[in-house]
C-alpha cells in the first residue's frame, strides 16, 4: 500500500513546530474559555436590563402620581376599591380556576391512555396540540362566535337542544373556558406529556399492576403525586395566560379583567397604571413559582 | 532530549490540587497511557498538553519548545475526545480537511491529504456523510483522521473508546495503535480501562489522586507493581495481613501460615513487623512436581467457573485467596470443602508499601 | 414503548375500544377548535347567496385595504421577529456561552418567562407611559437632551410605536427558544476546533454559526407567528388605528365593516395560512437542528 503516510516528514513537522514558536503570541495574549473579560456580554446584556426595566419603572412611577406633587398609593387605593375591580378580576380567576381544571382533565387521561395504549395516536393528538398556534385567539373567538351565536338544533327540524350559547352568560363562559382550554392545551398538555415521560408512566403502572393495585389506585397514588410538578408549571402558565387576556374576553362579552382594565385606560389615567404593575407583579410571582416547581425548565408562551 | 517533557506540573483549582508535581519524559513514537480511576488528574493533565488548561506550576517542553503557556491552537498537537467532537454541519471529508483549510492549504493539497486520512481509516465509502449518519466508532475513526491530517506533533486521546460498545472498543484500539505505530507517531492515550492500557501501551503511567504512582511497561507494571494502589488497580490481586518471621530469608508468616518472598525490601524489616502481602491469582496452582517455594494447605471454599478462566477460592489460614486456573475441560476439580496443597513461587509473593 | 393492557373486559372489537381513552380529547377539540375553523374555512368559500364560489378569496388579492392590512402586518411581523431575533440571540449569547455570571442567566430566563406573557393592555400602558406624549423616556429626552420626540414626527401610536411595543415579547421569546440552542453547542466543539488550529472568530463563522443556524431562523419564524398573530397590545395601544390584519378581523367581528361576511372570514383563513406556513417552517428548522444539537 502506498506508504507515503508512513514518511512522517520530519523535516515538515519540524518545521511547524518552530514555526509556530516563532508566532507564538505572547504567553498571556490566548483567550482560554472565556478567561478574558466578557465585554460584549456585559454590553448586549445591560441594553436588555434596560430595555425591559424602563416601561415598568415608568408604570410604576406614573401609578404613584396620583396625588398631585407627591408620591403615594393613592392610585391602588382607588384601583382597589373599585367594586368592578373585585367583580371582574374574581371572574377571571374562577374562569381560569375552570380553564386549569378542564385542560388538566383532558390532558392527564389523553396523555396516559396514549402512553399505555394508544400510541398510534400520538401523532394526531400532537397535531391538534400545534393548532392553537395556527388558530391565535382573534380567528377562534371569530370561528366560536359564529357557530355558538346560533343554536343546535335536531337535525332537520326546528327544535333547539342548545339555545345560542352566546346569548346568555353561563353560556359564554362555557365558551370562554373552552376557548382558553384550546389556547392552553399546548402547554398543559405538554407539560404533562413531559411529566409522564420523565417519571416513565408505563414502567410505573407495570409495576404497580404486579403489586395488585387497580385503575383507581394506580391513577390516585401513583400517577397523579409524581405529576405534581408538570401539573403546577402547566397550570399557572395557564393562570398566567387568562386572568389578562382580552381578546376572547372582550369579543364574548365576559365581564373579566382584561377588559375591565382596557375601558378603566379609557377613562382614568393612574388606576390603569397601577393596575397594570400590579399584573406584572402577579404574573411575575406565578413564573417564579413555576421555576421553583420545574427547577427550570419551563415552557415559553408568546403574545396574545 | 526526550521528545515530551512535562516537569514539575501541578494544577490547581482555587483549593483544590487536582494534579500534583507530576515529571514525565517521553520519547518521539511512544504510547504512553495514563490510567487511572475518575477525579486523579489524568484528563486534567492531557489537557494542560493540549493547552485547555495552563498549569499552575511546571512546564511542559515539545520537541524543545516551551509550550506551556502556548495558545491551544499555535500548538499543532491533535486531540480526540471521548464525545467524537466531529462538525455536525461538516461532512466527513469537511471535517477531515478542517484544520488544513485554516491553515489555508491549496485546495489541491487538501483533497489529496483527505483522501488518503480517509483510506487510511477506512471509510471511502462514507466521505460525504455527515456525522449523525455514522456510527459511533465511525465517528471517533473520522476524529482520528481529523487529528492526523494536520501532522500533529503529538496525538493526545481523552479516553476515546469510552464512549463505544465494548466489542467496538476492542478493534478500535488495537487500529489505533498500528495507525500510531506505522505513522510513528507519538501518543498520549488517558483511560480508567486497565485493559485498554495494558493491550496497546510502550509504557503506563499509573494516576491517583494527582499523582503518578508508577510509570512502567505494560508488563513491569502488572508483575512489579511498586504500591498498593498499583497493585489493586491493574488486574486483581489477593491481599493479606502478615507478620515479618526471619526478615535475612525473607520468611513471613500469614494466619500462621508461613510464606517466602523475593521482596528485596525484606532484608531491612525487622522481626514482628506487620506487614500486607499480595498475590496475584493466577500465581497459584495445586501443588505438583516440580514444586515451588510455598505449598500450603487449603480448603476449597468455591469454585465460579468463568468461561476460560476458573476461579477457585481457596481458605489459607483463616484467610479466603483467589486462585485463578485456565479452564481445561478434562481436568477434574476438586470437591468444595476438600483439603488441597496450593503453591507459588517466592516472587509471587509481594509486599507492598501499605498506600 | 412497554405493551402495558390496561384490562377491560372485551366486548366490543378491541380496535374501536382501543379509541375510547381519547375520545373526550378529540370530542373537545372537534367542539371547541375544528368546527370553529371549519365554519371560518367553509365560510370564506361561501358568497352572500350562501352558495360556493372562489370570489372572496381572489377579492383577498384585489381588495386594496386587505393588501394593505396584510402587508402591513407581514411588515410589523419582519421587523420584529428580525429585530426581535438579532437582539434576543445576543442576549441569550451573553448568558450561555458569552460567560456572564450563573445568576444572571436566571434571572434573565425568569423574567423571560414573564414579559413574553405580558402582551396585551399592560403592556400597551406601560409603553404609554414610558414613550407616550407625557412618557418617561419623551420627557427625560426633552429635560436633558432637548429633544423633543413629538416635534420630529416620532409617534408611539404608529409602526414605529407598535414595533417597539412588540419587542417586548419578541426578544424574550427569543432568549428562551434559543438558549438551550445555545446550551447545545458543545465544549469540545470549540476545543476541537482550537486544537486543530482555528481563532475563536473561526470557530463562530464556521463551526457554531452554521450548527445554530436552524435555531435561529426557526425562532425568527416563530416570531414572525408570534407578532402576527397578535391582537390585544395594537387594538390596546393603538385603538386600530393601525389597520393591520388582525384588528381588521376584530372590526369584521364586531359589525360586518366589510359587508361580505365571506370576504372576512377569507381574512381570517388568510391569516391562518400565513401561520400554517410560519408553524411549519419553524418545525422543520427545529427538527434539522436536533439532529445536529442532540
Amino acid at each position: 500500500m502506498n506508504d507515503n503516510l508512513g514518511n512522517w516528514n520530519e523535516d515538515l513537522v519540524r518545521e511547524l513546530a518552530s514555526k509556530q514558536a516563532r508566532d507564538s503570541k505572547k504567553p498571556q495574549d490566548n483567550k482560554r474559555s472565556l478567561k478574558g473579560f466578557p465585554v460584549w456580554s456585559w454590553v448586549w446584556y445591560l441594553l436588555g436590563a434596560l430595555y425591559f426595566i424602563l416601561p415598568l419603572y415608568a408604570t410604576f412611577t406614573f401609578s404613584l402620581e396620583m396625588k398631585r406633587d407627591t408620591l403615594s398609593f393613592l392610585a391602588y387605593e382607588k384601583a382597589f376599591a373599585d367594586k368592578e375591580f373585585w367583580h371582574t378580576f374574581g371572574y377571571s380567576n374562577l374562569v381560569a380556576l375552570l380553564t386549569i381544571l378542564v385542560s388538566a382533565l383532558l390532558s392527564i387521561p389523553t396523555a396516559y391512555w396514549i402512553r399505555l395504549r394508544l400510541p398510534q395516536a400520538r401523532r394526531i393528538v400532537e397535531f391538534i396540540t400545534l393548532l392553537p398556534f395556527v388558530v391565535p385567539a382573534i380567528i377562534l373567538v371569530f370561528g366560536l362566535i359564529r357557530i355558538y351565536s346560533s343554536s343546535f338544533n335536531i337535525p332537520f327540524t326546528d327544535i333547539a337542544l342548545i339555545p345560542p350559547l352566546t346569548n346568555f352568560r353561563a353560556g359564554t363562559t362555557v365558551l370562554l373556558v373552552a376557548g382558553y382550554t384550546v389556547l392552553a392545551l399546548p402547554y398543559m398538555y405538554r407539560s404533562v406529556d413531559t411529566g409522564m415521560r420523565t417519571i416513565d408512566v408505563a414502567t410505573l403502572t407495570e409495576a404497580a399492576q404486579s403489586l395488585g393495585a387497580d385503575w383507581k389506585t394506580i391513577m390516585l397514588r401513583v400517577i397523579f403525586p409524581n405529576l405534581r410538578s408538570a401539573l403546577l408549571s402547566g397550570a399557572l402558565l395557564t393562570f398566567a395566560i387568562v386572568v389578562g387576556e382580552v381578546t376572547i374576553a372582550s369579543f364574548l362579552g365576559v365581564p373579566a379583567f382584561g377588559p375591565y382594565l382596557f375601558l378603566l385606560g379609557q377613562h382614568r389615567a393612574y388606576e390603569p397604571a397601577a393596575l397594570s404593575f400590579t399584573s406584572f407583579l402577579l404574573t411575575w410571582m406565578a413564573m417564579g413559582l413555576i421555576q421553583l416547581v420545574t427547577g427550570g425548565q419551563g415552557q415559553t408562551t408568546g403574545a396574545h | 532530549m526526550a521528545y515530551l517533557t512535562l516537569s514539575g506540573i501541578s494544577k490547581q483549582f482555587g483549593d483544590t490540587v487536582v494534579v500534583e508535581d507530576f515529571n514525565l519524559d517521553i520519547e518521539k513514537g511512544e504510547f504512553v497511557s495514563f490510567l487511572g480511576p475518575s477525579g486523579c488528574g489524568k484528563t486534567t493533565t492531557l489537557r494542560m498538553v493540549a493547552g485547555f488548561e495552563i498549569p499552575t506550576s511546571g512546564k511542559i517542553i515539545l520537541g524543545g519548545n516551551d509550550i506551556t503557556d502556548q495558545a491551544p491552537n499555535q500548538r499543532n498537537v491533535g486531540m480526540i475526545f471521548q464525545a467524537y467532537a466531529l462538525f455536525p454541519n461538516m461532512t466527513v471529508s469537511q471535517n477531515i480537511g478542517f484544520g488544513l483549510s485554516i491553515r489555508k492549504e491549496p485546495e489541491v493539497a487538501i483533497k489529496e491529504r483527505v483522501q488518503e486520512m480517509v483510506s487510511l481509516i477506512g471509510l471511502e465509502k462514507h466521505a460525504n456523510k455527515y456525522p449523525y449518519q455514522l456510527s459511533g466508532g465511525q465517528q471517533q475513526r473520522v476524529a482520528l483522521a481529523r487529528a492526523l491530517a494536520n501532522r500533529p506533533q503529538v496525538l493526545l486521546l481523552d479516553e476515546p473508546l469510552s464512549a463505544l460498545d465494548a466489542k467496538i472498543r476492542v478493534s478500535l484500539r488495537a487500529e489505533i495503535r498500528a495507525i500510531q505505530k506505522r505513522l510513528g507517531i507519538t501518543a498520549i492515550f488517558v483511560t480508567h480501562d486497565q485493559e485498554e492500557a495494558l493491550s496497546i501501551s510502550d509504557r503506563i503511567v499509573i494516576m491517583n489522586e494527582g499523582r503518578a504512582e508508577q510509570v512502567g511497561t505494560p508488563f513491569e507494571i502488572y508483575n512489579f507493581p511498586k504500591t498498593q494502589f498499583a497493585a489493586n488497580f491493574v488486574g486483581s490481586l489477593n491481599n493479606a495481613g502478615a507478620e515479618v518471621i526471619d526478615p535475612a530469608n525473607g520468611i513471613l508468616s500469614m494466619d500462621g501460615v508461613h510464606f517466602k518472598t523475593a521482596d528485596t525490601e525484606m532484608a531491612n524489616r525487622r522481626r514482628g513487623d506487620k506487614i500486607r502481602i499480595s498475590i496475584r491469582p493466577e500465581r497459584f496452582s495445586f501443588a505438583v512436581e516440580p514444586l515451588k517455594d510455598n505449598v500450603v494447605d487449603c480448603t476449597i471454599e468455591n469454585i465460579t467457573f468463568l468461561g476460560s478462566v476458573v476461579r477457585i477460592q481457596v481458605k489459607i489460614g483463616t484467610t479466603k485467596f483467589n486462585m485463578d486456573t485456565f479452564n481445561n475441560p478434562f481436568l477434574e476439580l476438586p470437591a468444595v470443602g476438600a483439603k488441597e496443597k496450593v503453591m507459588c513461587s517466592k516472587e509471587a509473593v509481594l509486599v507492598l508499601e501499605s498506600a | 414503548m412497554a405493551n402495558t393492557t390496561i384490562s377491560t373486559n372485551a366486548s366490543t372489537p378491541s380496535s374501536l375500544r382501543k379509541w375510547v381513552g381519547v375520545v373526550p380529547f378529540f370530542l373537545f377539540a372537534i367542539l371547541f377548535l375544528i368546527l370553529p375553523s371549519l365554519r371560518l374555512f367553509i365560510g370564506s368559500f361561501t358568497n352572500n347567496a350562501g352558495h360556493f364560489t372562489f370570489d372572496n378569496i381572489l377579492q383577498l388579492f384585489e381588495e386594496q385595504s386587505i393588501l394593505n392590512a396584510y402587508w402591513l402586518s407581514i411588515r410589523i411581523s419582519a421587523v420584529t421577529a428580525i429585530g426581535g431575533g438579532i437582539f434576543g440571540f445576543l442576549l441569550a449569547y451573553s448568558v450561555t456561552v458569552g460567560g456572564l455570571p450563573k445568576q444572571l442567566r436566571s434571572v434573565l430566563i425568569t423574567f423571560s418567562g414573564v414579559a413574553s406573557n405580558f402582551a396585551g393592555v399592560p403592556l400597551a400602558f406601560a409603553f404609554v407611559a414610558t414613550l407616550g406624549r407625557t412618557g418617561i423616556i419623551t420627557a427625560i429626552l426633552k429635560d436633558v437632551f432637548g429633544f423633543e420626540i413629538y416635534k420630529t414626527g416620532f409617534n408611539l401610536y404608529s409602526f414605529l410605536g407598535l414595533s417597539l411595543t412588540y419587542l417586548y415579547f419578541q426578544f424574550p421569546l427569543m432568549v428562551l427558544v434559543m438558549t438551550p440552542a445555545l446550551d447545545g453547542l458543545k465544549r469540545e466543539w470549540r476545543e476541537a476546533a482550537e486544537n486543530l488550529g482555528a481563532s475563536n472568530m473561526q470557530y463562530w463563522w464556521r463551526v457554531a454559526l452554521p450548527v445554530l443556524l436552524p435555531s435561529i431562523l426557526g425562532s425568527m419564524i416563530l416570531l414572525f407567528g408570534n407578532a402576527f398573530g397578535a391582537y390585544a397590545t395594537a387594538y390596546a395601544l393603538t385603538g386600530g388605528a393601525l389597520p393591520i390584519v388582525t384588528i381588521q378581523i376584530g372590526a369584521q367581528i364586531r359589525g360586518d365593516v366589510l359587508h361580505n361576511p365571506g370576504l372576512g372570514y377569507a381574512m381570517a383563513m388568510g391569516m391562518v395560512v400565513i401561520m400554517a406556513i410560519s408553524l411549519a417552517g419553524y418545525s422543520w428548522l427545529q427538527s434539522k437542528s436536533e439532529r445536529w444539537l442532540k
